[in-house]
Order: structure tokens, then sequence, then C-alpha cells
């Protein structure tokens, strides 16, 4: 069907039905009253599982731990002041499911033990929703029971020495093919008064193109993280 | 303009309104809070009533004049709130410079990586990835495209529309027009 950002509604004998296993609660549809006859309702948020993936898949929502709205995380954002990424270090925002393919969260395990692998450390729970399915932070490793669920996308957040950059985009370029979805990769880093930062450089060894697009943190927020 | 959970975070509606004012003195063609939606479908007044800590304030220049004219009044303003400015970084750059700003961080986009193969065409996709959060559903782009072509509707009502599902106010209503006159 035409409205539903993932697919799930589906047309058949002259009946529109939802997929409740394909549907990611993003409410795109009940928002938008799609529904000429006004038939679709929220289903219940009766578990866990199912509102973890209306937090995370309706950006209008704060999450109930980081208190964030969007995906729950801040990253680059408020880095001016949060100071989550240092100099020295490469900040990660690997945004599984992105662009609109949905994430189930199996795949996010397996990109988010790929990096623990070699040696990023991923953002607290606090900091990052996922971090709270992972009862070892340091592996990666989710909830079992969490695995089937599908959410919009989800953030895969963390940092990593700069000299350990290298390893890390080997380790997304091994994973990448092993995933059901797509992800779009983010690299955070402090930059000098130009913009620059030569951390990027180990990106020509890799063949991966020099990124010529991003979101610039423009160090207006007070009080201002100078490290 | 973000606050940042436990540094800046409370008290902040005097500030967005701050922002909001400078964004619509540049001449921002879209902006919105994400706890109402844009202003492509509701008033301005309404958002910005409504505007509370949780809120996050958001928008678009389609100009680098506007972008360095934003950034000197929030400047000048010393408001103490995180400006992130997204766009080609050449572009951005140059602004940050003109407008005297020092760029503190930056989060640069290595694009898509996985199976690719699974997702939209192109046009789609460079309409759809306009809303971050991936509220844009691409078979309703495809539908746009196809009453636009229809005569149906003109490319700026359909690129309205399609700015309607994007809550943050980040959609690019004038790209998205020029998007869909190109590929009828």
């Amino acid at each position: 069907m035409t409205y539903c950002t993932v697919d799930a509604i589906y047309f058949k004998d002259k009946k529109c039905t939802i997929d409740q296993d394909e549907c990611v609660e993003c409410y795109v549809c009940i928002r938008q009253k799609v529904c000429p006859r006004n038939a679709i309702e929220p289903s219940p948020l009766d578990t866990f599982y199912k509102e973890f993936k209306h937090m995370m898949s309706d950006p209008v929502e704060n999450h109930p731990v980081t208190g964030v709205t969007g995906r729950g995380t801040e990253e680059v954002k408020t880095n001016d002041v949060s100071g989550r990424v240092r100099r020295g270090q490469v900040g990660f925002s690997i945004d599984m499911g992105r662009p609109g393919l949905g994430v189930y969260l199996r795949d996010a395990e397996k990109v988010a033990m790929a990096m623990c692998k070699v040696g990023v450390e991923l953002a607290p729970a606090e900091q990052s929703p996922l971090a709270a399915l992972m009862p070892d932070k340091s592996s990666g490793k989710l909830k079992a029971d969490s695995l089937d669920t599908r959410l919009l996308s989800v953030i895969i957040e963390g940092h990593c020495r700069e000299e350990k950059l290298k390893d890390v985009l080997l380790a997304l370029r091994k994973v990448e093919k092993e995933i059901d979805t797509v992800f779009s990769v983010g690299l955070i880093l402090r930059v000098d008064e130009q913009g620059m930062n030569n951390t990027l450089r180990c990106l020509d060894e890799l063949n991966i193109p020099q990124p010529h697009r991003g979101k610039v943190n423009v160090g207006l927020g007070r009080p201002l993280v100078t490290d | 303009m973000y606050q940042a959970k436990g540094i800046n975070d409370i008290g902040i509606k005097p500030k967005a309104l701050a922002f909001i004012a400078a964004a619509e003195a540049v001449g921002s063609e879209n902006w919105g809070d994400v706890k109402t939606g844009p202003v492509t479908r509701f008033s301005s007044a309404e958002v910005r009533e409504k505007i509370s800590d949780k809120s996050r304030i958001r928008g678009v220049f389609t100009r680098g004049d506007q972008v360095i004219g934003f950034l000197k009044k929030i400047k000048e303003q010393d408001l103490g709130m995180s400006v992130v400015i997204t766009g080609v970084l050449t572009e951005v750059l140059a602004a940050c410079k003109k407008a005297g700003v020092t760029p503190h961080s930056i989060n640069y986009s290595l694009g898509v990586w996985g199976s690719k193969d699974k997702l939209p065409d192109e046009v789609a996709l460079s309409v759809t990835t306009m809303c971050g959060h991936h509220m844009i559903p691409p078979k309703f782009v495809k539908h746009i495209m196809k009453q636009v072509e229809a005569g149906k509707m003109t490319p700026e009502q359909g690129a309205n529309r399609l700015s309607d599902f994007c809550y943050c106010g980040i959609f690019n209503q004038v790209r998205c027009a020029d998007i869909i006159r190109d590929n009828v």
C-alpha cells in the first residue's frame, strides 16, 4: 500500500490488512489519517518490545531512558557541550535500516558485535537505546528474545581511538555482506578551525570515497567542550 | 537547535523562539518542531505555542546567504544551544567561515552500506532521504508523481503534501518540487 513506510499494509479481497510482524509502529498511517473509513487504530503496546519498537520508529516520541526524540540519541548534535567524542577519538553513528528498509535486531546485533570485536566501545544505555538491550555492552550481543523485533531504524553508537578507524571500517565492510538490510555510516570527528581532520586519510587506503556531505556542529553550545 | 540532556535542556522555549525568529528573518522555507509538526502543515503560531523542553526545532535553507545570515544572528545572541548545519561540506564550511563561527565536530556521511539492491530507485530515495527519520513511504512518492503527471496537482502541491509526513520540518519541499518536475 502507498502509505506504509515499510510495506506492512496489504490489500486483499477488497480489504486492507496490517501485517503485525512487519509493522514497525511508526504511526505514519495513523497520523496521516490514510484510511478513508478511519479504521486504523494503534495496536496496544502491551509488551516491552512493542513499546520499544514504537519508541524507536516514531520520532515524535521521547525515549524513556535517554529522554531524546528521534531515535533516542544525541550523537554529533550536542557534541560541543556533551563531549561525547573527544580529540583523538572517532565516533560512530551506524544507522541500521536507514534509508527506509527497516531492520530486525538480529542484523543490528551482527553489526554491533563486529564493531565490538575490533575495539569499539559502545555508548551506554543512558545515551543509546540499543545498549539497554545488551546484557554485556562490551560484546554488542543483544538479549535473545529481542532479535526478531523489527524497527524502522536504530542507531548503533560508539567510539574508538583514531588509530583503530581502519580496523572498524574493514569490519563493517565484512559484516555488510552478512545482513539483510542496509545501514548508513556516520563518522564523528572533532575538527580543526577549518573543519578538517586528517584521520579521514585512511579512507583512501580502503578505496572509500572521501565524504562530501555531513552534519556540522558549529560550536555555539555552552559550556563549550574544548578537548 | 538542540538541547543536551542534563546540560541545557530546561526552559528552552525563549531560546527556541529566538531560533525560529532568526530562521524566519532569513526566509527559511520550512521549519518545525518534531513534537507538533512542520509549518507546511501547522500554523507558525501553533508550533510556537506548543514548544516545550522536549521540542526539537529544525528548518530548511535553500541558499548559502540564508545560512550565513542565520548563523550570524544566532552567534550574536549567544543562546548557548547546539546548532547543526547539514549539507554539502564545502558549502557548509564556507558558510561557517563567512558567518564567523568555528566548526566543533562533524558527522561525516560515508553513505549507505549493506543490501543496497533492496533500496527503492534513486528518484524515490532522493525525496525520502530528505526526511532523516524516513517517515515518507517511497510508494507515496511514486503516487504523488503520478498525480502530478496526470495533471491533478502541481509539483509544488505534491511536494507540500510529501512535506506533511516529515514532522521535524527538515524536509526541503522546494528541492522536492524540482525533483518531481524533473522526473515526470
